[in-house]
């Protein structure tokens, strides 16, 4: 037996080569590659686990700059979500996928963006963070266009944002490398006080703007709904789910390693980006509401789910913040679960449209409790997960002085009951559809991911303390003190604002065991088991072909009393500048115009205009 | 072991007195109805008596997993959040775990037996459920607001999210909240018209438009869980209510006193008024309930 | 026979001369001998370049000793480039081996010989009249290269460069006679020594004509509209020319001049500005572009607007980072002209639209189009993110941070019309298979280009420690007098 050592730089090689291979073996063994791809996720997740947390660093020099890897524990929080997220996802996609044309480039896309997400995560350095970055950008990209047939535009709408991203985050790098001569993280967090003000300010915009596009922060987010929709739903649950979190881990790193040092201006910079935060959350709910398209759906919903986290770093209490990395570790599982639900549906009827799937509860039980437990946990209804998040997150907010955001938050959290309920009735409930009659439930190793994630969302809301001890960690490394909290009990800094969780388990645990056995056993042999087609209709009963599930314009009232508030207003104006600039360029013709004469004349025009400016510009007259 | 008998005591006689309140309530409510209606009304126990005979029925018909859990759901988060809900202000007896959960946890409990009953609901198949389901969630958005309004204001002004810390504050300064905050209390009373079901709210339940809406294709045991789950639920909410904006109650008469006038302002208001269409409803909690719980909450914040 | 920088002159232009007279004989060999002379050349320049990189090398020719007789000088940064040249043309070559099937075939390698004379010429002479002489060589093969298709539209091409060339040729040849009455020499490191002598006002009037004259052939805004179409109509190896070596060699020339001349603040704060608008106004002229060679050329002239930015900025890291972004201009460009010109040729269309579907059609052409188009947006691990990288660092250490966000601006516009092709090569279309496939020779010429993107993206230091040399002989106009010299 070799023992090999586990160390970063052998994960990226894991993992890398890992893709290059699975590539290969696609091209020389086909059904092959999905099982190597598998073999390589596992191996990568494994090693992530067992990385040691602190000593691993490794250091190197590359192209005249001192570069650095390593472990740390905020960086292992985001490396077991990754590591975690990449394996279900890999499992899940080997079914899923399965057929599908040019398998060899999901996979290697699929290995490469996990292992650049781990790229992320250990790098000491803000170069090798951003060519990671760059990396997970266009390996994401090929997936989001990977099952384009017609519309190309939603992969430039999202690279275009990406690099509009990538690029503020480059400008804000360079400044800190010229300011401290390196670009290691440690280096510029402790020469950032030496960066002039005016610097310090836009240094900070831009990394959280960057760091932002990818969280899906509005009014940045237009790219997320038409991207996760157009990446197969295997790949949009590790796009929702970690990917996008890459943005939350680089905001919380700008936050308490560098904005913070700006003493004077931290408080704006926390008051803005948490208002921007509560909007995110607030309008992305509202037009959660109104899709029809179930993935579509779940985009606005991320969209939302990321805001309430940019709001809790953004708060910046420590309770506040450990709501934040709770719910990001949350929000990877529900996430996953929901757009994995949604592609077990799509998988097996070949529907997203929500105003035509149905009734599949029968079909697919265990997808459906998949779901259903997934959208407890959005909801924030204890006693899943998603619960103890949200809490911490109110108390915090009340707690400090955020008292209209609190309300946003609310509203949105409110608001999101709609679509959530929405998203499980149609694809599930409602009456059984003709068409799907044969439809089966999704093979075993799409549903291992699905289940056991949503057994830790269900772990989390009764003894959150395993996630939390990580947290506290973490939160260490920003240098923010821990809140109290126990293995199940969580604690407010107000007295007596606590929620012992393991009561409310063990009471709702009970209560829902005798009803069920209450209701089960009583009259078991006079119940009645009838199809969903038999109702009461007015003595009409609907016939077989006859569907009378309500789905279309499920929220009508609700979107008349909302007026024109949920109008995607800011796509347009981001349509509206991308034309602008396509028809600035269209006058460039004017300039370029073919003629050689015009040409001419521009050669002796320019010499003149030197002629002429000289002296202004050269200084020397004739 | 004693105390520990005596709480095992608790938790059973609690949601049997809640019941027993939530019932009765509901008959005197059909007596009043009727006789403002000018008719002669049922019996005060007439509710009692139709659970009684859902209960005993021999047949019920189930269309399936969500149905049949769906009552589960409800009476589970009724209990539950009975359970966290001190329902008399000294009386260890009663207090259960409310120690255990504070305000915005007992928020979302609630929450929890309205989503089973949805997802039960739209397991039947029935399209009047669903619709009704849609306007309940709707309508909820629409009161949700200023009541949230209202309770963020009292946090910020007692500085505590404890229904405990609440009753404390009303104990200290004995004088309750409704004359301490009054617009809060009122943005909250106004909340609870909506959470109550009462016309002019009672767009999800509307007989005469969607058939009962998510009842309507529950029946036998089904039904007869959801309708305990309902009584206790009315209790639950009432008793919060006289607890956050009314000081509370030390002993049961006091309690059922208060609950009662509290419960007569949706029942009376429902009575006298048409129904809202829901967009109207959720215009109505967006305007002056709106209003008032912002001007509560500046008020405290200024 | 040891290798001497006259070689890289001498082989290639008695090369020229040679190819029409093997041409009668046999046409296969017209084809081998450029590749021939190229591999010798590249071969040669591997053993010169580390002498070249310590101390520059003077060549006399003629035996008078400078200031009077002709001289090459072959210091770092002509090293570099001319490397980069030869290497690059040997490329060139292969992929031209198959892809050139049009006759007259020795003409265009005779041509194609003259311009690798002329760009090395350029970079190599230490005499400015010589350098007139060199530019001319070039110009002239360019133009005919231009029109080599014997069309309308190349025809119109070649006349348009040949206008605008000829402008270039008189206001360089003014500036040698300015520069040549006030001094007597025309050696550059002499000229550069007695350059006090001129009066400021010719001087003044000599860098206006310098500006125009070679900022023709540095295709600066507004004096490059000739260039998108000689790029364009030209077969696609000579594109790549174009874009890889005659440009690098303008610019190259252009630069030295104004290092050694006229290396004012106000001179470089007028070059960096030009250099940005030159990349903002070419990139954003890219962007509605329909064909795609077209496109490319307008992306020519916006990287080489950022070349010449950085070089306006004059510090070594600036410039470091400006060879450095040539070199991989040079590649990357080329390896872009190779794909796109087996496109065109798959698709039957130079229009952007048509390669619609070709992703699936022809796969590895499509993957290098796709790989080039990564690497010149400056993605990372492909070589041209550490040029971008090392551009923005030398602006943002001059404090410039509008002139970075400009540029990343520009680069945003670059990256939706590269991906704008990506998306159309990948989209599922039913197209007929085209039998015809991409040779070869072409592949290799590709998968050559593609390896050096990767390795240098992942590596950068084997070529990053050359840099530093080449940039210091470029700023130290002291040492090149010296030198030069004697």
């Amino acid at each position: 037996m070799v023992e090999i050592m586990i160390s970063i730089p052998v994960i990226f090689v894991t993992i890398f080569v890992g893709a290059i291979l699975t590539y290969l073996i696609k091209l020389i063994m086909p059904k092959v590659e999905a099982y190597f791809a598998l073999l390589v996720s596992a191996a990568t997740s494994y090693m992530a686990f067992a990385l040691p947390k602190t000593e691993s660093i490794y250091k190197f020099n590359l192209g005249s700059f001192n570069l650095m890897w390593g472990n740390n524990e905020y960086s292992h929080l985001f490396a077991m979500l990754v590591a975690v997220l990449g394996f279900f996802v890999v499992l899940y996609s080997m079914d899923f996928m399965a057929g599908k044309v040019n398998l060899g480039f999901y996979y290697f896309n699929l290995l490469v963006s996990i292992g650049s997400m781990l790229g992320i995560v250990y790098s000491q350095d803000f170069l090798s963070l951003f060519i990671f970055w760059e990396i997970m950008t266009w390996s994401s990209f090929m997936l989001v266009i990977y099952a384009q047939d017609e519309k190309f535009s939603v992969g430039i709408k999202y690279f275009v944002f990406s690099a509009i991203g990538a690029y503020l985050l480059l400008t804000a790098l360079v400044i800190l490398y010229t300011n401290s001569g390196s670009f290691l993280l440690e280096d510029n967090i402790n020469n950032f006080i030496y960066l002039s003000s005016q610097n310090q300010i836009l240094v900070i915009i831009f990394l959280i703007i960057g760091f932002g596009v990818k969280a899906a922060m509005m009014p940045f987010h237009v790219w997320a709904p038409d991207a996760y929709k157009a990446a197969p739903s295997s790949f949009t649950a590790l796009f929702s789910g970690a990917l996008s979190k890459m943005g939350i881990f680089g905001i919380g790193l700008v936050l308490f390693k560098f904005a913070i040092q700006n003493t004077d201006y931290f408080t704006y910079f926390q008051f803005a980006l948490a208002w921007l935060g509560g909007i995110t959350a607030l309008l992305s709910t509202f037009y959660a509401v109104f899709q029809t398209d179930a993935k579509k759906l779940l985009a606005y919903s991320s969209i939302g789910q990321l805001g309430y986290i940019i709001v809790g770093l953004a708060v910046g209490t420590p309770l506040s913040i450990m709501s934040a990395l709770l719910l990001t570790i949350l929000h990877g599982a529900f996430k996953a679960m929901l757009f994995m639900s949604a592609g077990a549906v799509y998988y097996r009827t070949g529907l997203l449209d929500m105003n035509e799937t149905r009734g599949l509860i029968r079909k697919m039980p265990l997808t459906f409790l998949t779901a259903l437990m997934g959208i407890i946990t959005v909801a924030g209804v204890p006693p899943l997960g998603g619960f103890v998040s949200k809490w911490m997150l109110y108390e915090a907010l009340i707690q400090s002085n955020y008292y209209f955001l609190v309300i946003i938050i609310f509203v949105a959290s409110t608001a999101a009951f709609l679509y959530l309920y929405r998203f499980i009735f149609s694809l599930f409930l409602g009456q059984e559809e003709k068409e799907f009659e044969n439809v089966k439930e999704v093979p075993i190793k799409m549903i291992i991911p699905m289940l056991l994630l949503a057994g830790f969302t269900l772990a989390v809301g009764v003894v959150p303390g395993f996630v939390l001890e990580q947290i506290s960690k973490a939160m260490g490394y920003l240098g923010i003190q821990t809140p109290n909290w126990e293995n199940s009990v969580l604690f407010s800094n107000w007295e007596n604002s606590s929620v012992n969780l393991m009561s409310v388990a063990t009471s709702i645990g009970i209560l829902f065991v005798l009803g069920a056995i209450f209701l089960t056993i009583k009259n078991y042999r006079s119940t009645r088991y009838v199809t969903t087609k038999d109702i009461h209709t007015s003595g009409e009963v609907p016939t077989e072909n006859e569907n009378l599930t309500f789905a279309v314009n499920f929220y009508q009232p609700f979107e008349r009393s909302l007026g024109s508030v949920i109008k995607p207003s800011i796509d347009r104006i981001f349509n509206l500048i991308g034309k602008n600039i396509e028809s600035a360029a269209d006058y460039l013709r004017y300039i370029y115009t073919g003629n050689g004469q015009t040409y001419a004349m521009y050669v002796i025009l320019f010499f003149v205009v030197l002629i002429l400016f000289a002296d202004l510009m050269f200084g020397f007259k004739f | 072991m004693d105390s520990f008998w005596m709480k095992i005591l608790g938790f059973v006689i609690t949601p049997l007195v809640a019941f027993a309140v939530g019932v009765t309530y509901g008959g005197i409510v059909r007596k009043i109805t009727a006789r403002i209606q000018n008719r002669v009304g049922p019996p005060i126990y007439q509710n009692l008596l139709d659970i009684t005979k859902l209960y005993s029925k021999k047949t019920a018909v189930n269309h399936g997993v969500m149905q049949h859990l769906g009552p589960v759901f409800a009476i589970t988060a009724s209990v539950t959040s009975l359970f966290f809900v001190p329902v008399l202000r000294d009386s260890s007896f009663w207090f259960n775990l409310s120690f255990d959960g504070d305000l915005i946890f007992l928020l979302y409990m609630m929450v929890f037996g309205s989503l089973g009953m949805a997802l039960g609901a739209g397991q039947t198949g029935n399209p009047n459920s669903a619709i009704g389901v849609s306007r309940g969630l709707a309508l909820m958005v629409g009161y949700e607001i200023p009541f949230v309004l209202s309770l963020v204001a009292l946090m910020i002004q007692f500085q505590t999210t404890s229904i405990h810390g609440l009753l404390a504050v009303q104990d200290t300064f004995s004088s309750w909240i409704i004359f301490q905050s009054p617009f809060a209390t009122i943005a909250g009373i106004l909340a609870f018209l909506g959470m109550m079901h009462y016309a002019p709210f009672d767009v999800p339940f509307a007989p005469a438009e969607v058939a009962s809406g998510p009842a309507s294709e529950f029946g036998g045991k089904y039904l007869a869980l959801m309708m305990t789950s309902g009584s206790i639920f009315t209790f639950v909410k009432l008793v919060l209510f006289v607890n956050i904006y009314f000081g509370g109650a030390e002993d049961l008469l006091t309690l059922i006193l208060k609950t009662f006038i509290l419960y007569m302002i949706p029942v009376l208001t429902g009575i006298v008024n048409p129904r809202y269409r829901t967009e109207q409803a959720i215009q109505f909690f967006w305007k002056w309930p709106t209003v008032f719980g912002i001007i509560a909450i500046l008020i405290v914040v200024l | 026979m040891e290798f001497s920088p006259v070689h890289y002159i001498a082989v290639p232009l008695f090369a020229a001369f040679l190819i029409p007279l093997v041409g009668k004989v046999s046409k296969e060999l017209v084809k081998l001998i450029p590749g021939l002379v190229l591999l010798y050349l590249s071969y040669g320049s591997i053993m010169l370049f580390p002498k070249g990189m310590e101390n520059p090398i003077i060549e006399i020719i003629a035996g008078f000793k400078p200031p009077f007789g002709i001289a090459l000088y072959y210091g770092a940064t002509a090293a570099f480039l001319v490397t980069l040249v030869t290497l690059l043309g040997f490329v060139i070559w292969l992929y031209s081996y198959k892809f050139i099937i049009r006759e007259p075939i020795e003409k265009y390698y005779m041509l194609f010989m003259l311009l690798i004379t002329g760009a090395t010429g350029i970079m190599l002479t230490g005499d400015i009249f010589n350098l007139f002489v060199f530019l001319e060589i070039t110009a002239i093969a360019s133009y005919s290269l231009t029109a080599f298709l014997r069309d309308k539209d190349s025809a119109e091409a070649a006349f348009k460069y040949l206008l605008i060339g000829s402008f270039s040729s008189a206001f360089f040849l003014l500036t040698v006679m300015i520069l040549y009455t006030y001094t007597g020499t025309l050696n550059l490191a002499d000229l550069a020594s007695k350059a006090d002598m001129i009066p400021a006002n010719a001087k003044g009037f000599a860098l206006l004509l310098v500006i125009v004259g070679m900022g023709i052939e540095a295709e600066i805004f507004p004096l490059n509209g000739w260039a998108p179409d000689a790029y364009s109509q030209a077969p696609s190896p000579i594109g790549a020319v174009f874009a890889g070596i005659v440009v690098k060699a303008a610019v190259y020339a252009f630069i030295r001049i104004i290092f050694l001349f006229f290396k004012t603040p106000e001179v470089l704060h007028f070059i960096v500005i030009i250099g940005l608008i030159t990349l903002i106004i070419a990139e954003m002229a890219a962007l509605r572009q329909h064909q795609i060679k077209r496109m490319l050329a307008f992306s020519s002239l916006g990287q080489m607007g950022l070349v010449i930015l950085a070089l306006g900025i004059g510090t070594t890291e600036s410039t470091s980072a400006a060879l450095f972004q040539m070199f991989n201009h040079a590649v990357i460009k080329a390896m872009l002209f190779f794909a796109a010109g087996y496109l065109v040729f798959h698709s039957g269309s130079k229009l952007i639209d048509s390669v619609t579907g070709l992703g699936y059609d022809k796969p590895i052409t499509s993957f290098f189009f796709s790989l080039g188009a990564l690497a010149i947006i400056g993605l990372p691990p492909f070589s041209g993110f550490w040029s971008k990288l090392n551009v923005l660092i030398s602006i943002a250490s001059e404090g410039e941070i509008l002139i970075i966000v400009l540029i990343l601006a520009a680069s945003v516009v670059e990256a939706v019309y590269y991906l704008r092709i990506i998306g159309k090569l990948y989209t599922r279309k039913e197209i007929d298979s085209n039998p015809r496939r991409t040779p070869i020779s072409g592949l290799l010429a590709m998968g050559i280009l593609a390896i050096v993107i990767i390795v240098i993206g992942i590596y950068p230091d084997v070529l990053t420690q050359w840099l530093q040399p080449a940039a210091e002989n470029l700023l130290n106009s002291e040492e090149y007098i010296q030198t030069g010299l004697f």
